[in-house]
Order: structure tokens, then sequence, then C-alpha cells
């Protein structure tokens, strides 16, 4: 697996009383091409109309990054093909496109970042905000209402940099308000600094989370216009281990536990029988946590040196479940699901060790429920991790 | 003093789904005074499922004896027998 791990999330709230948002954030992963696009956007506006611009700037910033045309030119085609605003008689929608390749071991980061309109993006390289200037374009196109700059860079970025990209809600947080003139970027800068400060290796979920979160608080806790907030960062990958299911051979035991001893990051037990044969080779006590459960969802366990352990199909069946259908965490009862979810979530890059001895168990016709079959659902699971949340996953069969 | 209970009641996913989860329910169906007389915990499984010597799912141990087919009643009934035999 990659040691370099290139870590991007975003955070959002909504205009205060709007269902839907005049932000749009994008993001691709091509790993056969080694590339990823990450778009933010703002639509003239609020509400679904700002919803389709921006939604419609996104999508084509992010097609148009993947094919070989220049970023300028694909800016032309965006701003000629957005529909014109009834009331403003203007067509407009601001967009900040990053488009970073990296080569095979994700060495040699590099970042073709262009922005129109949106607030500057900041840089970081750890805790140290770096001021950019890019090379200003101007497009001059025919049907241009105003000067139209375009700002273009390219980064190449190490581990602990990051780019953050921000929509105006951000910098406007406030205005007239908390404080006169909006927290601004210098205020959104003190106050990423000061965080980072304190923890330097935040994931890009939370920091995200933060800055939004801060923003709102300053609004007086009604957005006055969408928030939105993306990082991009660079670090070394944080690994979580799945393990379930006996192995196919009984000899095969002594080389799972081994495995799972060796493996360095978090370690995830899936299945009750699994558990047992770790346990008993590793000689170490489960105990089951009788608080934790609910009506589909038996209790998690713990043991000493693992994060989770839990139950196999059942606990699986409805991580995947909530995966696939993106569930937030906090809509979930405080069961092994939200556990499981949340470690996984936390993590960069998953590696499942299956076992592929069949239960006889659950071979039993008087099962009421359908219980799949660990692999199905195993695919299923690295299936929405890669493409819903981007991670990282690679398997082994035991 | 009075001899506690052992009581596990297996978690695993045949015993889970097919009656188990009911069971760790305990609270509303077990009197609390013999409740506090008992170690009540979960086991993640104690692969009773695999034969049927001792019923089918979801089973418990009560004691170091297995019962199988569980029932909360059959649980009720089960515990009151056993800690009253053994606190004669």
């Amino acid at each position: 697996m990659k040691d370099i791990f290139i870590d991007i999330d975003y955070s959002q709230i909504y205009k205060f009383g709007q269902k839907i948002g005049g932000d749009v954030f994008l993001q691709k992963r091509n790993p056969e091409r080694n590339q990823i696009v990450a778009v933010l956007s703002d639509g003239l506006g609020s509400g679904v109309k700002a919803n389709v611009l921006a939604s419609l700037t996104a999508n084509m910033a992010k097609k148009l990054s993947f094919s070989p045309m220049d970023l300028k030119h694909s800016a032309n085609i965006i701003m000629d093909t957005l529909p014109v605003c009834k009331e403003r008689k203007i067509s407009y929608s601001t967009f900040s496109i990053a488009d970073i390749r990296y080569n095979a071991l994700n060495s040699n980061i590099r970042v073709n970042f262009l922005e129109y309109d949106n607030p500057h993006a900041l840089f970081f390289r750890d805790s140290t905000n770096i001021d950019w200037e890019g090379d200003v374009t101007i497009l001059d196109r025919e049907k241009a209402f105003k000067k139209e700059e375009i700002v273009h860079n390219v980064f190449n970025l190490r581990v602990g940099d990051r780019i953050i990209i921000i929509s105006d809600g951000v910098t406007q947080a406030g205005l007239g308000a908390s404080r006169s003139l909006g927290w601004r970027l210098n205020g959104v800068k003190q106050y990423i600094s000061d965080i980072l400060k304190d923890s330097p290796s935040i994931s890009s979920r939370a920091l995200t989370k933060q800055i939004v979160n801060k923003a709102l608080s300053l609004d007086g806790l009604a957005s006055k216009d969408d928030i939105t907030c993306c990082c991009i960062y660079i670090r070394k990958p944080r690994r979580t281990l799945i393990v379930t299911g006996p192995p196919f051979l009984k000899e095969s035991d002594d080389l799972l536990c081994q495995k799972i001893k060796d493996f360095k990051g978090k370690k995830i037990i899936s299945g009750g029988t699994t558990a047992l044969i770790v346990s008993k080779h590793l000689n170490k006590k489960i105990k089951v946590d009788l608080s934790t459960w609910s009506k589909d969802v038996p209790p998690s366990s713990t043991m000493d040196g693992m994060d989770l352990v839990t139950e196999g199909m059942l606990t699986l069946s409805k991580v995947v479940y909530t995966l696939e259908k993106k569930i937030p965490l906090v809509e979930l009862a405080n069961d092994a699901v939200k556990k499981y979810i949340e470690l996984i979530l936390d993590s960069d890059q998953v590696h499942f060790l299956v076992g592929t001895k069949i239960n006889e168990a659950h071979q039993d016709p008087s099962i009421p429920v359908e219980i799949g079959i660990r692999r199905t659902l195993i695919e299923r699971l690295r299936k929405t991790l890669e493409e819903n949340y981007l991670k990282e996953t690679s398997i082994e069969y035991i | 003093m009075d001899k506690k209970v052992k009581i596990k009641i297996c978690v695993g996913t045949s015993c889970f789904v097919q009656g188990g989860s009911d069971l760790l329910l305990y609270n509303d169906f077990i009197d609390p005074e013999i409740i506090e007389k008992c170690d009540i915990e979960g086991i993640s499984c104690f692969n009773a499922c695999k034969g049927h010597e001792n019923g089918s799912a979801p089973f418990v141990m009560i004691n170091d004896k297995i019962y199988g087919d569980m029932t909360p009643e059959k649980l009720n009934k089960i515990v009151i027998e056993v800690y009253h035999a053994r606190n004669k």
C-alpha cells in the first residue's frame, strides 16, 4: 500500500432555512491515471437556482479537468455555458478547481490550482500559513459583464501540507453582526493556524467541520449564506485491519493471529468465532459489553490489543447498509455499528483479512433473516468505501 | 453468603437472530432482586450451535450448563429455580 495519503474532505452548512445549497463541492478520484479532481463552486443567489448553477459548474469543471484540454479553455467553456439569471440578467458562479496529480507511490504530488472569484485559497505547510500569489489571466470573453480574472498556480505538495478552499459564506460570516466586516480571510487564517498548532495532524473532516461550525456561530447560529469549506491534506495514512471469518484450514489459525499481531494500525475483529480463535491463540480475554446493542445489532466486545470486537454477519450487514445509504453518524444508535463506522471513516486505508471457512451454524434453514455470504458483503463494503468514501482498500483471503 | 448465579447469554449471530436479542432485555422479565444475585454477561459464541445435543439457538449458559431454545419466560423460570436450589 501507498505510504502517503491524500485526505480530501469538506463540511457544509446551508443558508438558514434552505434545504438545498448554492455551494457545491465535488471530488473524483481516477486511480488509473493517478489523478484527483476537487471542485468547489458557488452559484449566484441561494437555494435551488444557485444549486443548479453551482452543480453545473462543478460538474463541468470536474469533467473538463479529466480531459486533456488546458484549464483556461475549460474555464471559458464553463462560463459560456452557464444560464442567465432572469432577475439579474447575468450568468455567474464562482469556482476553485484543484487538479491533483501524483506518481504511482503518491510522492511528487502536484496540484494545478485554478480559482475564479472564490475567497483566495489558503496554503498551510504544517501549521504555518504560506502566502501565495498565482498568475492572473484575464479571460476577455465576449459575453463578460465584468472583468474576469482567473488565478492559476501550481503547488508541489509534501507530507504535512494543506490547501483549504472556502466559500464566501465563511469569510463573510458574522457580517454586520458579531464582526462588522465579517470574519474575513485573515480571521479564518488565524483561526486555522491556531487549530493546527494545537492539533497538527487533524483530519480534513474534523478541521473543515470546526471551521464551518465557527462560521455558523459567528453568524449567530443562523447562517446568512451557504458555508462551505474543503481541505486537501497530505499525510501518512491511517490504517485499519478488519479480520472476519475463521481461516479455511485450522492450521492457518496461527498465521491469522500472527498477521493481526504484526499489523500496525487499528484492528477490528468481526465475528464471534474469529474472536474466539484470536482470544485462544493470543491468550486474551473477550469481554462482551452488554450496554451497547440494538434490536438488530448484537453487543460489541473488548479485547486487549484490539480496537473493536463485534459479532460478524449482522453487524457487517448493517455497517454496509449504513455506509451505502450514507446515513449520518448522529442518526445511529450507540451500538457496535456506530463504533465500527467511526473507526473505518477515521482511517485512509482498510485492509481486509477474510477467513473463508463456512459457518455451519448459518446453514440452518430455520434462521429467520437472510445472512449474507461473507465475501459478497465484504465486496460491497470495499466498493462503497472506495466509491463513496474514497478509502483505499485491499483484501487477503486466508 | 448467597452464591451468585452465573449466566452467560450467547450474542453470536445465530443466537441473536433467533431470539437471543430478547434475552438481553433481562431487566424487563427477571425480578430485580434476583438479578442482583446473578452475574450476567454476554459471550461471543460457545459453539453450541454446531451440534444439536443442547437443542437449538438461542443458547444460554447457567452455571456451566448449556440450555437451548431459550425464551425470556424459560430463562426467568430456570434462573429462579437455580437460585433457590443453590441457596436452600
